[in-house]
């Protein structure tokens, strides 16, 4: 319980408008994406580095919990109060602080919108590639939090790959520097990449300065059918194994194609057993060579079906059926968890058998969504929370594949972190040695562990 | 998408509201889509935050408040979260029935009180007595008998706001000429048309339109009227959803296309760059997008530049879910984030389909002095007449 005098507080430091304890307030900030709710004490939305340093101060003292939330869209429980105390939301801090395209950089508050600032560095010729499915939603202060991938990860990696530098106040309520505008940066402990992924156990990152890279001027758009998994997966290896660095490679396999048409969208040919993506960029002589490639690829490891888009519209039509994929599935049954165990790539075909074969031992309707080129998969398990029973066998699948994931030199999570998703999965990743290492990490940031305490250690 | 009719908001009982937000996964996608969302940041006016706060009420988590009733207002109706959803739930159906539930429960929003009062007092949405609705045509030839006649082919639907609101008054007068261009027989209701009742359904009283709905269909009946027409879309869409009719309901933008392909219409040249603004309740609540701009590519020498958000992404004007009632400084906020939209197309006129958009994105013109020309189409239509 936050007591009154901590109240009036933490309600001088904000002022009234940005202290928020009605219960209808209270009762929207009790989740984020992921399926259990926990309603906070209070929501404190700052407007400053200062204002959080204080706030933390006095949270320090008090042993008030605070959980940081960007827009509330990750799926692994990590910004729900889920020992209570208060919500840290970054609404009044979304500034782009500067766009600097002599050294290819920008210095961004939490609280801008990922697909905003995707937009903005655009007009200058530069690209930001982290692109998660939330983009137009999410913040870069939780993208950072998260260290979050999407699509384009492939070629360009996750948000870890363009970070060089952050301000972050610490959980007492100092302000620490890490890293900067430069690319390159040996001095010290690397503290940046250490915040990255932290979930909002370490500090409340206040200010993120991240590398852009030139907009690539051409792209090429290419779906494949597939009657035979294996063809598919194969086809994924010889992309890979090339030399070619799609832009994109997704793959969707015949439960959820089958979902799609049922959905209303398109519908595939009754033998296609899975359905790639790939999106080629760069230079537009190199584009069209590497699509032609791709699309031989494709042909000569029986695609029954190949198309190449022409044009922007038709480009968009074929993301059509990967951009329905999700909310199809999701309509089906209340609810869908989606996994994000990942293998590295070679290892896909085998994965996906696994998940496959867990399935139907457990007699669960998963489908398979995969960023196929990085070996990302995204299992997605369509049920209803409130069948005890069946969610008692889902738990038991998630753990099979995990377990098989890490066996096949994976991890737990590709893109979508751990948060209470799959906290009781640590182990299975990693040695009692390095939990504990984790744990001092974290006394060392958070002596009283008031940052999100709970998450994933 | 849209509603089978008015019975289904009065009889949306909890377990079937529950059902449509069961679909809800919560990923926020439609915070992304909502412009009050970008405006006012805080979670509980995120479409995403107001459907949870209808479940916790439903669960019987959460009374209904004046705060929830505050909350419900600031949204304008436009149902963008409704399309961009991607398990499926009808965001719009939820808070229109939300916004009911809240009004049987806490009474009328303060702000929407007065336009419940004249409408139910006037039948219509302004001060003025209703015999006054077609001031706007004193000047027009032959405009007398439109108002008088007994019996008529189509009838022109003129709605409220158009009626009554000087800024828009413009539009009935300029689809009377179209019409009469094209020779078609029909006529007004005048003092007779009363208001579809669409605020009411904002107001969170659909069950109170019931007169207005049974004295509009008698008048319509009474001249042996088939078709329809109505410039506004707010009326339109209230027609086609909530009144069940055996007519043939058609926005200006319909029937002018119909009139434009048949060969009833000659257009002259119109040496115009504009860009085109859906309006929510002819596009995404009522599905017509291809009519109007038809009409824009049958007028030679027009070049039609998109918006970056058209059709069914097309962002709200800020005018509609009567929250210009209860927060103008919103839907001004709102108007100004459209206006900057229009302004990146490089055209310098907007044309649009509906009289509150015009309202809106014209008041907002005005006051923030912007050099922008907001012109309803049934207006550029005139423009390509005059010339022939």
């Amino acid at each position: 319980m936050i007591s009154e005098a901590s109240t009036r507080e933490l309600r001088a430091v904000v002022g009234e408008d940005w202290f928020l304890d009605t219960p209808e307030d209270l009762a929207t900030y009790s989740y984020d994406g992921f399926l259990p709710e926990f309603k906070p004490e209070a929501v404190i939305i700052p407007g400053s580095t200062d204002e959080i340093a204080r706030i933390m101060q006095i949270a320090h003292r008090e042993r008030i919990p605070v959980v940081p939330r960007g827009a509330g869209t990750n799926i692994c429980g990590s910004s729900v109060a889920r020992k209570g105390g208060v919500i840290m939301a970054f609404h009044r801090m979304n500034r782009i602080l500067e766009i600097d395209p002599e050294s290819m950089c920008a210095v961004v508050q939490p609280g801008v919108v990922n697909g905003d600032l995707q937009k903005e560095v655009a007009s200058y010729g530069l690209m930001y590639p982290p692109d998660p499915a939330s983009m137009f939603v999410s913040t870069i202060g939780g993208n950072v939090a998260l260290n979050a991938g999407g699509p384009r990860g492939v070629k360009y990696g996750v948000t870890r790959d363009y970070l060089l530098g952050l301000e972050v106040v610490l959980p007492p309520g100092g302000v620490i520097r890490t890293g900067g505008k430069t690319l390159k940066n040996v001095s010290g402990y690397d503290l940046t990449r250490l915040m990255c992924g932290s979930e909002g156990t370490l500090g409340i990152i206040t200010e993120i300065t991240m590398r852009l890279i030139p907009l690539p001027p051409a792209k090429a758009t290419l779906q494949a059918i597939f009657a035979d998994l294996d063809d598919a997966a194969n086809t994924v290896a010889a992309i890979i194994g090339s030399g070619i660095v799609p832009a994109t490679l997704e793959l969707i396999d015949r439960v959820v194609l089958d979902v799609i048409g049922d959905y209303g969208g398109a519908r595939f040919q009754k033998d296609a057993e899975a359905l790639l993506l790939i999106e080629v960029d760069g230079e537009d002589v190199l584009v069209e060579r590497q699509g032609e490639r791709i699309e031989r690829f494709c042909r000569e490891r029986g695609a029954v079906e190949v198309e190449r888009a022409g044009s922007p519209e038709e480009a968009e039509r074929l993301w059509e059926a990967r951009r329905t994929a999700f909310g199809a599935v999701a309509s089906l049954r209340p609810n869908c968890i989606v996994e994000d165990a990942t293998v590295p790539v070679k290892r896909l075909p085998e994965i996906i058998r696994k998940i496959l074969e867990v399935a139907d031992k457990y007699t669960l309707k998963i489908g398979v969504l995969a960023h196929a080129g990085d070996g990302n998969l995204h299992p997605l398990i369509m049920t209803d929370l409130r069948d005890k029973e069946e969610m008692a066998r889902i738990d038991l699948a998630l753990e099979e594949i995990c377990e098989a994931a890490v066996g096949m030199g994976g991890t737990l999570s590709g893109e979508h972190g751990i948060g209470i998703a799959k906290a009781r999965f640590m182990e299975l990743e990693f040695s009692g040695t390095a939990i504990e290492l984790m744990r001092g990490i974290k006394r060392v940031f958070d002596p009283h562990n008031i940052l999100n305490p709970g998450s994933f250690l | 998408m849209g509603f089978q009719g008015l019975e289904e908001v009065e009889a949306l009982k909890t377990d079937t509201l529950a059902q449509e937000f069961d679909q809800c996964i919560k990923c926020g996608l439609c915070v992304a889509s909502c412009p009050v969302s970008k405006e006012l940041l805080l979670e509980k006016y995120t479409p995403r935050g107001k459907i949870q706060l209808a479940r916790y009420f439903t669960r019987g988590d959460l009374e209904l408040s004046d705060h929830y009733q505050e909350i419900f207002a600031k949204c304008l109706l436009c149902g963008a979260c409704t399309v961009t959803c991607p398990s499926g739930v009808d965001l719009r159906k939820v808070f229109l029935s939300m916004r009911s539930r809240i009004t049987k429960d806490r009474g009328i929003h303060p702000h929407m009180k007065g336009v419940v009062q004249s409408l139910l007092s006037n039948h219509n949405i302004s001060d003025e007595p209703n015999e006054e609705r077609v001031e706007w045509g004193e000047d027009i030839p032959g405009m007398a008998p439109m108002a008088r006649k007994e019996r008529a082919e189509v009838v022109y639907f003129v709605g409220c706001v158009a009626s009554f609101f000087p800024m828009v008054q413009a539009i009935p007068p300029n689809l009377v000429k179209i019409l009469q261009a094209a020779r078609i027989d029909f006529a007004l209701l005048a003092g007779d048309e009363w208001c579809c009742g669409y605020p009411l359904i904002g107001a969170g009283l659909p069950g109170d339109m019931e007169e207005l709905k049974a004295h509009n269909l008698d008048r319509v009946h009474a001249l042996g009227a088939e078709r329809v027409v109505f410039s506004c879309p707010s009326c339109f869409h209230t027609w086609k959803d909530y009144y069940h009719a055996s007519l043939e309901l058609y926005h200006a933008t319909q029937f002018i296309e119909a009139l434009i392909r048949e060969g009833s219409l000659t257009l002259r040249e119109v040496d115009l760059t504009v860009t085109y603004h859906d309006p929510c309740d002819l596009g995404r609540n009522s599905g017509v997008y291809e009519a109007p701009r038809q009409i824009l590519k049958a007028i030679p020498g027009l070049t039609l530049v998109e918006l970056e958000n058209s059709r069914a992404k097309s962002v709200c004007c800020g005018g509609g879910g009567n929250v210009e009632m209860g927060d103008a400084g919103l839907s001004e906020k709102v108007a100004q984030k459209k206006i900057q939209e229009i302004q990146r197309t490089g055209a310098h006129t907007v044309v649009t389909s509906c009289q509150q958009c015009v309202r809106t994105i014209k008041g907002s013109v005005r006051r923030q002095k912007v050099d922008l020309n907001v012109m309803d189409i049934t207006e550029l239509v005139a423009l390509a007449l005059d010339r022939a």
